[in-house]
């Protein structure tokens, strides 16, 4: 029993550690969508860019810590440049339109991660104090996995804060709810929309410095963790910060115990709820407009 | 509302020429090609029927040529069904998977729409991964051309069996423009136009918009079982979203609502695809840039930009 | 013909439509008159089943139809003309009036048939182009027309139906004086067993083509009478404050 008690605290840490990731990509993608309803599919490939940053910056300047700075700027730069290429013309094209581009931009980003670093998978060291394993609760897990919970929980907590109690968060929730009375009230919708957009960016890098050391850097991490993160934003509803949370949390867990109880089906599961979700409540289950 | 114009039978007739002369000329190699192309252009055409003619932007159309494949494939190479009685199958199959796709997501739109689709889609994806029976993630061999041997045709040879395609490409298009000048294409298409008015109008439109995805699904799986035949092996990659996201791809380069352009548009994408292949492995970047600029340049397509030239030519010409 | 029992709608705390009365004989024409914000809008999404009601029941030809969908009722004969154009853009005048006779007709779901260019559409089509002033018109793109030709267009979609019971919300707003003359006629030669309830504004036009009036204010019928009743009714020039009181 007692063995039982580690397996499925071992599951609940893995569990949180997937849905940390989620989150991390999930909550820049969602505000993104609630502020300016863009779609933007190459925020997977952000990540991938960020992951491949982080490796390159990690190996060459032989500090993690470094890397984990790096990536995230680097992966803000490539997204502004996006921003005024591609993505700034776009923003009242419509969802096809705006699907099929940012499906371009994969596409692009894709092809010049495999011209500039390969096809192989990179790996990425763990850094020395992260390395061994921790206890927690009696249950030997690995620090660095622990470490990734942290970053999530970290980021939930700073961003529920900002939202909440700063000016520029109360800015956030009214164009999320309603950008036309937004802008009456004098807010530049446009600016806060790039501001918005560069920490949707920063974040997507870090997570994907962060997944670096544990999954290393391939070039379909790109697609891979595209889906689950848009079912992530459907579920909790767009551009709203619990929503992510819930939708981050209940993705995770489902892919990590369905993996468990109900190999091989566990992806389907996630698919009929995302349907589920469609039908029963579209907007998601905690939507930012009421 | 949709017009069969000249422009149209033209733009139809002379590709489906080119590509069959191409086929014939070209030995194997140019046989495949037209394949490619044939079912590509198939997938595209039902697609275009529900999105540019519905508004449905579906990225499931992969999965449901998929589901095709599969149940053509499963009942060739398994279950030792004749291809004939296989192709009703299977087509039945698809058009009843797009009847409850098209029902459930019949009042979702926009990204929503596509979101839900893309759900299915990945579900129908899991399913035939996990499928032990039908070959799992390995797929499935084994899969038999149709047997034309009574009329002297080999349809195991490239040039024959691209022929054929482009035929059904030929049928399937007629049948889709067939379809949206009758009754029922028009309502779909004022549906597309002004959702709230037709029902204002007194028109039931989930069950439009369902039996209008369920067609659709109908002509993709066409393009199903036309692909099973041409590799005579099936596998999950198949269903993968990223073939829906082609098939979106090469719609938008022909022409969203033209029914043509899709043509012109698989054409179009494959043969660049080959072209730039030849230069680099990195042929990817090129579509995507294409794409990018293609969709940023107005969205209209190769076609869609040719026919939108023309009118507003006809139209001054009018007034002039 | 048509009776609205006890109808009320609140939109949360905020209610929108109180108590209403209303009994149409078979034929009325009815004008409903009331301030910016009286409800009359609300009153016509509830009747036309685009809102659900709180409480409260209508009856169409002495059958409930609270519970039918937009749709369902249009197919029981009611059909409704938007303040705000609601056109299929990007098709034809004749396209639009084709397409609103055949859905009506229930000619949507046939694969072989079309219907659009059979006969009886064509008929309904030109009949209603003749009758809202579009017939030289058919083949203009709704996206090049007027904004006139529009209004008509959206009453002519209404009536495309052959319904039982038409209502028309503001049909003349924004239009000119000679359009508003256009619309006089229009309801004039329209067949007289068709019942039709109008949103006015333009009280001229209101107590010229009205049967009876009902006044909304605050979403409560405050008055209803004859035209002659109106005029002279003090709620009536109250809420007004003498709005027509120079005219009558």
């Amino acid at each position: 029993m007692v063995a039982d008690a580690d397996f499925w605290l071992t599951q609940f840490l893995n569990g949180m550690q997937l849905s940390m990731l989620l989150f991390l990509l999930s909550i820049g993608l969602t505000i993104i969508f609630g502020l300016m309803h863009f779609v933007n599919l190459a925020h997977g490939a952000l990540y991938m860019v960020g992951a491949y940053v982080g490796v390159s910056a990690a190996a060459s300047l032989g500090n993690f810590w470094l890397a984990l700075i790096a990536a995230p700027l680097a992966v803000t730069i490539v997204g502004i440049f996006l921003y005024v290429a591609v993505i700034r013309r776009m923003r009242r094209a419509g969802p096809m339109n705006q699907v099929l581009v940012t499906f371009g931009l994969i596409f692009v980003l894709v092809d010049l991660v495999r011209i500039l670093w390969g096809d192989i998978a990179l790996g990425m060291e763990q850094p020395a104090i992260l390395s061994g394993p921790a206890e927690i609760f009696g249950v030997s897990y690995p620090a660095y996995r622990l470490f990734i919970i942290a970053v999530g929980l970290v980021v939930m907590v700073a961003l529920s804060l900002v939202l909440s109690r700063t000016q520029i968060g109360a800015m956030v929730r009214a164009g999320v709810e309603n950008d036309a009375m937004a802008s009456c009230l004098g807010i530049n919708v446009e600016r806060l929309f790039f501001a918005v957009f560069c920490v949707g960016c920063a974040l997507a890098g870090l997570a994907g410095a962060v997944a670096a050391p544990v999954f290393s850097a391939t070039p379909s991490m790109a697609t891979d963790i595209l889906i689950p993160t848009l079912i992530v934003v459907v579920i909790g509803g767009l551009g709203s910060l619990g929503g992510a949370i819930v939708g981050s949390l209940i993705i995770g867990f489902i892919q990590t115990f369905g993996a468990v109880v109900l190999p091989g089906f566990a992806s389907v599961l996630v698919y009929v709820l995302l349907a589920i979700v469609l039908i029963a409540k579209p907007a998601g289950l905690l939507p930012a407009r009421s | 509302m949709f017009y069969q114009t000249p422009l149209k039978s033209v733009t139809v007739i002379v590709i489906l020429a080119a590509l069959a002369l191409y086929a014939i000329l070209g030995g194997y190699f140019a046989g495949e090609i037209v394949v490619e192309i044939a079912v590509l252009a198939i997938l595209a055409i039902s697609l275009d029927f529900v999105a540019g003619y519905g508004g449905m932007v579906s990225l499931c159309h992969g999965a449901i040529a998929g589901i095709g494949a599969y149940t053509f494939a499963g009942l060739t190479a398994l279950a030792g069904f004749d291809g004939f009685t296989a192709t009703l199958a299977a087509l039945a199959a698809t058009a009843a998977f797009g009847l409850v796709v098209g029902a459930v997501t019949a009042n979702i739109s926009g990204i929503f729409f596509i979101m839900a689709t893309l759900a299915f889609g990945q579900m129908a994806y899991v399913v035939v991964f996990e499928w032990k029976a039908l070959g799992g993630d390995d797929g499935m061999s084994g899969v038999s051309r149709y047997d034309f041997s009574a009329i002297g045709l080999n349809m195991n040879g490239s040039v024959e069996f691209a022929l054929f395609c482009l035929l059904v490409v030929l049928i399937v298009y007629a049948v889709a423009a067939y379809v949206l000048r009758s009754s029922f294409g028009r309502t779909l298409i004022g549906v597309h136009s002004n959702e709230d008015r037709m029902r204002a109008l007194g028109l039931s439109v989930w069950k439009h918009k369902a039996v209008a995805f369920s067609f659709s699904s109908l002509l993709a799986g066409s393009a199903g079982i036309l692909a099973a035949q041409h590799t005579l092996f099936v596998s999950p990659e198949l269903l993968v979203w990223t073939v829906s996201g082609e098939v979106l791809i090469v719609v938008i380069l022909g022409g969203l609502g033209t029914l043509a352009g899709p043509i012109a548009g698989a054409a179009l994408l494959v043969f660049l695809k080959q072209q730039v292949s030849d230069y680099t492995e990195h042929w990817h970047l090129v579509i995507g840039l294409f794409l990018i600029a293609a969709v940023m340049a107005g969205g209209r397509g190769v076609y869609g930009q040719v026919e939108h030239v023309l009118q507003r030519k006809a139209r001054s010409d009018a007034n002039a | 013909m048509l009776e609205v029992r006890d109808l009320s709608k609140n939109f949360g705390g905020l209610r929108v439509s109180r108590h209403i009365h209303m009994a149409l004989e078979k034929g009325e024409r009815r004008v409903v008159l009331g301030p910016n914000g009286a409800g009359k809008t609300t009153l016509f999404n509830l009747l036309a089943g685009t809102l659900q009601p709180t409480s409260g029941e209508i009856l169409l030809d002495g059958k409930p139809i609270t519970n039918l969908n937009v749709e369902q009722r249009a197919r029981r004969g009611l059909s409704r003309s938007y303040q705000k154009n609601n056109l299929f853009e990007g098709l034809t005048v004749g396209e639009n009036l084709a397409l609103a006779a055949a859905t009506a007709q229930g000619r949507t779901f046939s694969c072989f048939s079309r219907a659009h260019e059979s006969r009886a559409i064509r008929e309904t089509v030109e009949e209603v182009a003749e009758m809202v002033g579009l017939s030289d018109r058919l083949d203009l793109g709704v996206a090049h027309a007027s904004y006139g030709n529009r209004r008509q267009l959206e009453v002519g979609l209404a009536l495309a139906t052959k319904p039982k019971l038409l209502l028309m919300d503001e049909p003349t707003s924004g239009v000119g004086p000679g359009m508003i003359d256009a619309f006089h006629k229009l309801i004039a030669t329209l067949p007289r067993e068709l019942t039709i309830v109008i949103i006015e504004h333009d009280l001229d036009l209101g107590f010229d083509v009205a049967d009876r009036i009902t006044v909304l204010n605050y979403g409560e019928v405050v008055f209803e009478g004859t035209p002659e009743e109106t005029k002279g009714s003090d709620v009536v020039r109250e809420i007004y404050l003498g709005d027509w009181q120079g005219d009558a």
